[in-house]
């Protein structure tokens, strides 16, 4: 009668275990190795065009090896064993036969029906006692019957029938399920016998010092080096580092190109003699006379002897095939070409670690160059080169006849705000565009989503006033008007309210955190972002040059002109929450769209004259820029207001009452006390606020500009 | 007494030597990798050129035949200080303006380790720069450590301001040239245009000198406006 622990010596339970692990592992990375396998970018909608410049095979064939990069075949073949173990499991579970743990039953130890009485009982223990009495039978060795199993059956036999008729016996066998009384039970291991079985012993401690001495430190340190060799922008470190160095405070769009240059990660593209391979040949290429700039590769002078000055190396190279890209120049020679649409997308990520350098510095002018480098090198332009050529089909022949000598560059809502016979005189003709690459361009044109700004005001949720320090939100409302849209509706003025959220709205209350991601219906009441309703998309940039598929995103951020600098900065929208076009894909809806930012109000009061940038970072020349004046009332003004137009005090089972009471203030009072305690109570709740924001401020603002104004 | 099995005790004694050696080997091998690192960060500016300039002038070899090293006029060597602190002025502005962007990339982990490390060392550097200039002005004329930074300093200022000013002159030649460019084609259309009367002025108005940002010119006027009016109303 004792516990005892059995490794599982007939395969029936370890299987179990193997099958769980198994499951465990395999689900996860399954799921994981789906979610990477499922295009990202078919969740977008795209620009419909039929536009294929001369390269589009191989940038299409650069952006599908980009995707099966991502797809890893450890993981598959990991997955693929994960399952394959599974199966086994499951077929060893099926096949092997368990051994089955006999209830001990007196009935069918005496072989009679369980209604049996108490007088078939009697007959049938004698007439079995007869039978099998150890005495009466003898040992049958052909049946491998010895006198042991003899007397044990005829023991079982009278144990049975006591169980039957003795009561104490009986009371044993309810109670325990056995005559005897209380059985001794066993514990099963599910592990197979062969792990403990001698002489394996030392595989097992080898298996075991190869997983904690070996395995597990390398998949930590390989995680920990990991970590430390990607910045939090995913460029390499050293990257990072360079470009940090690169920084200047006067630096335009061609020193961050030439800056982005720097990038390590050209040096593992430009491997060995790839470095230098076609160098000189290139370089004359990009150097030669140009039809729109003084060189073809668009550079500037000053950029031209940035790029003679380097050594020749993977540098001097990544630079002058980015000037090739950006200038689109033809290079005749494939491994060039492809080169060529393999750094920009490089560039591409490099530049984003930028601007989170230049971020840093708080500076406009570089955080501004930054956003711009963003466009040109998803576009394909040089920097100050017509935002037209963005447009299919149209090359320098066409920008020239379009723009004439104008030193200002055509924006390609000036050309489609032209009406329809003028923009076709000038764009199409023998050697410029033919009548279907013109309908083409045009096309493509009024698919471009150009997010046109309404109007932007600040308002503090739930208050008539800014005061000093409170939490303020930029509230951007704006219509994507593409580009020569004709029939654009008059603006609702509806639309550009900004009604906040009842008081006893718990969900717009509590969704305060995600305010950026709200929007309100016409009714004004608030749409989360978790609502049914997903957010829209906008479609994908249409950049055929680039050898990735990039959404487009909208950065906002306010600027203080006189200084240069940035007062609050960028906050990113890549998702919206009204359509943007209709289910065609092609025709606008002119939704109004709400963008909000929130950040700190400046201490004092006065009026601060902000510039606000609204910068798309995949198309030129769709940037808006507008002053905006914050103004800061005194507290004491708003108290003053407030009092006078008696604002509701908090309910007591209102939730701005319960989180009054909560923080130790005073109880609501009832109405008909109002008058007395109003300037007090008013006085509490007011300040109760400020400090309420002060606690969840999440954008640090700039306070040289602060005290400076 | 009882006995020792010394030989069990090997099994054990092993693990212990084996393990203690392994994070010996380790730690000394990752110590001298970090030391070679550091020492191997590339410096944070290029060389000192004005301050090598300063140091030979004061140390001049004597040239060949002659005996005594040839002398340097203290004007010069004062000038070549004053480059020298120019450029320190340079490097230290640099720096300041770098360190809060510095320190809050790394916090963000934009930027990696090694670029703190030796932003520190050249911060350190610079440190012990502008105290050696402070001690060798003095050395060249009383009280002078006290105002040569103030005086470098608008050095840098009117340099800036000239480089500027450089850049936007190199720029009027083309800009004269395709303004008379421009004027001859308006002059020849307008010409034009009155030898043809029925024809009406087309291109004539278009804006020659105008700034491009309109589309963002346009609604500035509008939403402020609109703003401040919600604001009065309230």
């Amino acid at each position: 009668m004792s516990a005892e622990y059995a490794y599982d010596e007939d395969g029936h339970l370890w299987p179990f275990f193997v099958f769980t692990l198994a499951l465990i592992v395999t689900v996860p990375l399954t799921f994981s190795l789906v979610n990477r396998s499922r295009d990202p970018a078919a969740a977008f909608k795209r620009i419909q065009t039929s536009y294929k410049h001369d390269q589009a095979d191989l940038v299409d064939t650069l952006r599908k090896k980009e995707k099966r990069k991502n797809r890893k075949i450890w993981l598959i073949i990991l997955v693929l064993a994960g399952w394959a173990t599974m199966g086994q499991m499951l077929y060893l579970i099926k096949t092997t036969v368990a051994p089955e743990a006999k209830l001990w039953n007196p009935y069918d130890i005496l072989n009679i029906p369980e209604s049996a009485t108490e007088k078939q009982i009697k007959s049938t223990y004698k007439k079995l006692s007869l039978k099998f009495h150890p005495d009466k039978a003898k040992p049958d060795p052909a049946k491998n019957l010895t006198i042991e199993d003899i007397s044990a059956h005829y023991v079982e036999i009278s144990k049975a029938y006591q169980a039957l008729t003795d009561a104490e016996i009986r009371e044993n066998y309810i109670r325990y399920g056995h005559p005897d009384g209380k059985q001794g039970y066993s514990i099963n291991i599910a592990l197979p016998k062969i792990i403990v079985s001698e002489g394996n012993g030392k595989y097992i401690v080898l298996l075991y010092s190869a997983l904690f001495g070996v395995l597990l430190p390398y998949l930590v340190g390989s995680w920990w080096y990991g970590t430390l060799r990607r910045s939090k922008e995913g460029v390499l470190m050293e990257s990072a580092n360079r470009l940090f160095r690169e920084y200047k405070d006067n630096i335009d769009e061609g020193g961050i190109i030439t800056a982005l240059s720097t990038g390590k990660e050209f040096e593992d593209l430009l491997k060995g003699d790839k470095a230098d391979a076609g160098l000189a040949k290139l370089e004359s290429k990009i150097l030669a006379e140009g039809e729109l700039s003084p060189f073809a590769g668009g550079l500037s002078v000053k950029d031209k002897e940035k790029l003679q000055n380097l050594e020749s190396g993977p540098q001097r190279k990544a630079l002058a095939l980015l000037w090739a890209y950006l200038g689109r120049v033809e290079l005749d020679d494939a491994a060039l070409t492809r080169a060529k649409f393999e750094v920009a997308p490089i560039a591409e990520a490099l530049n984003k670690a930028f601007t989170a350098i230049s971020l840093a510095y708080m500076n406009t002018a570089p955080l501004l160059a930054s956003y711009y480098t963003s466009q040109l090198l998803i576009q394909a332009l040089p920097p100050k080169s017509s935002p037209l050529l963005q447009l299919p089909y149209v090359n320098s022949k066409v920008v020239k006849a379009v723009e004439g000598d104008s030193r200002v560059h055509t924006t390609v809502q000036k050309f489609m705000d032209m009406p329809d016979s003028k923009r076709r005189s000038l764009a199409v003709g023998k050697g410029l565009l033919t009548e279907a690459q013109y309908k083409e361009a045009v096309s493509v044109a009024k698919q471009l989503p150009y997010l046109r700004v309404a109007k932007a005001f600040f308002k503090v949720t739930g208050e008539k006033y800014i005061i000093p320090s409170s939490l303020v939100t930029l509230v951007v409302k704006g219509r994507f008007v593409p580009p020569g849209s004709e029939k654009v509706p008059e603006v609702n003025e509806i639309d550009l309210e900004d009604v906040d959220p009842a008081e006893d709205d718990l969900d717009a209350i509590l969704g305060r955190k995600t305010k950026k991601q709200i929007g309100k219906d016409e009714k004004g009441k608030p749409i989360l972002e978790s609502t049914s309703d997903e957010p829209i998309l906008p479609p994908l940039a249409a950049a055929p040059y680039l050898a990735r598929d990039h959404s487009p995103r909208w950065h906002v951020f306010l600027t203080d002109s006189k200084q240069g600098r940035v007062a609050v900065p960028p906050f990113t929208f890549a998702q919206f929450d009204r359509p943007i076009f209709e289910a065609d894909g092609k025709t606008p809806t002119f939704a109004m769209q709400t963008l909000k930012a929130q950040f700190q109000a400046p201490p004092q009061a006065g009026h601060y004259t902000f510039v606000m940038h609204v910068v798309c970072d995949s198309y030129v020349g769709f940037d808006t820029k507008m002053e905006v004046t914050l103004i800061v009332e005194e507290a004491s003004k708003a108290e003053e207001m407030s009092s006078e137009e008696e604002i509701s005090e908090p309910e007591e089972d209102s939730i701005a009452g319960i989180m009054n009471a909560a923080k130790g203030g005073a109880p609501p009072k009832p109405k008909k006390r109002k008058e007395v305690a109003k300037v007090e109570s008013e006085e509490e709740s007011d300040e109760e606020s400020g400090t309420d924001e002060d606690d969840d401020d999440t954008s640090d603002t700039n306070t040289d500009t602060e005290a400076e104004d | 007494m009882f006995s020792l099995d010394w030989w069990g005790l090997v099994l054990p004694l092993c693990y212990v030597v084996v393990l203690g050696g392994t994070f010996m080997t380790f730690s000394t091998i990752y110590r001298k990798r970090k030391a070679m690192e550091s020492a191997n960060l590339a410096p944070w500016f290029p060389p000192h050129l004005q301050r090598n300039i300063y140091l030979s002038l004061l140390h001049m070899e004597p040239e060949g035949g002659s005996e005594k090293a040839p002398k340097v006029p203290e004007s010069v060597v004062r000038a070549a200080l004053l480059r020298r602190a120019v450029e320190d002025i340079h490097r230290i502005i640099q720096i300041r303006t770098a360190k809060a962007a510095c320190s809050s990339l790394l916090q963000r982990g934009s930027v990696g380790d090694d670029l703190w490390q030796r932003f520190q060392r050249a911060e350190k550097e610079m440190e012990e720069e502008l105290r050696d200039v402070v001690m060798e002005a003095n050395a060249l004329a009383p009280n002078w450590g006290q105002t040569i930074f103030q005086s470098a300093n608008e050095i840098l200022a009117n340099a800036t301001l000239k480089e500027r000013l450089d850049e936007i002159q190199a720029q009027t030649e083309k800009e004269k040239e395709w303004w008379e460019k421009r004027r001859t084609s308006i002059k020849t259309e307008f010409m034009k245009e009155l030898g043809d009367d029925t024809e009406k002025v087309t291109s004539g108005d278009e804006p020659v000198l105008v700034d491009t940002n309109t589309p963002s010119a346009t609604p500035s006027a509008t939403p402020s406006g609109a703003s401040k009016k919600k604001k009065g109303k309230k």
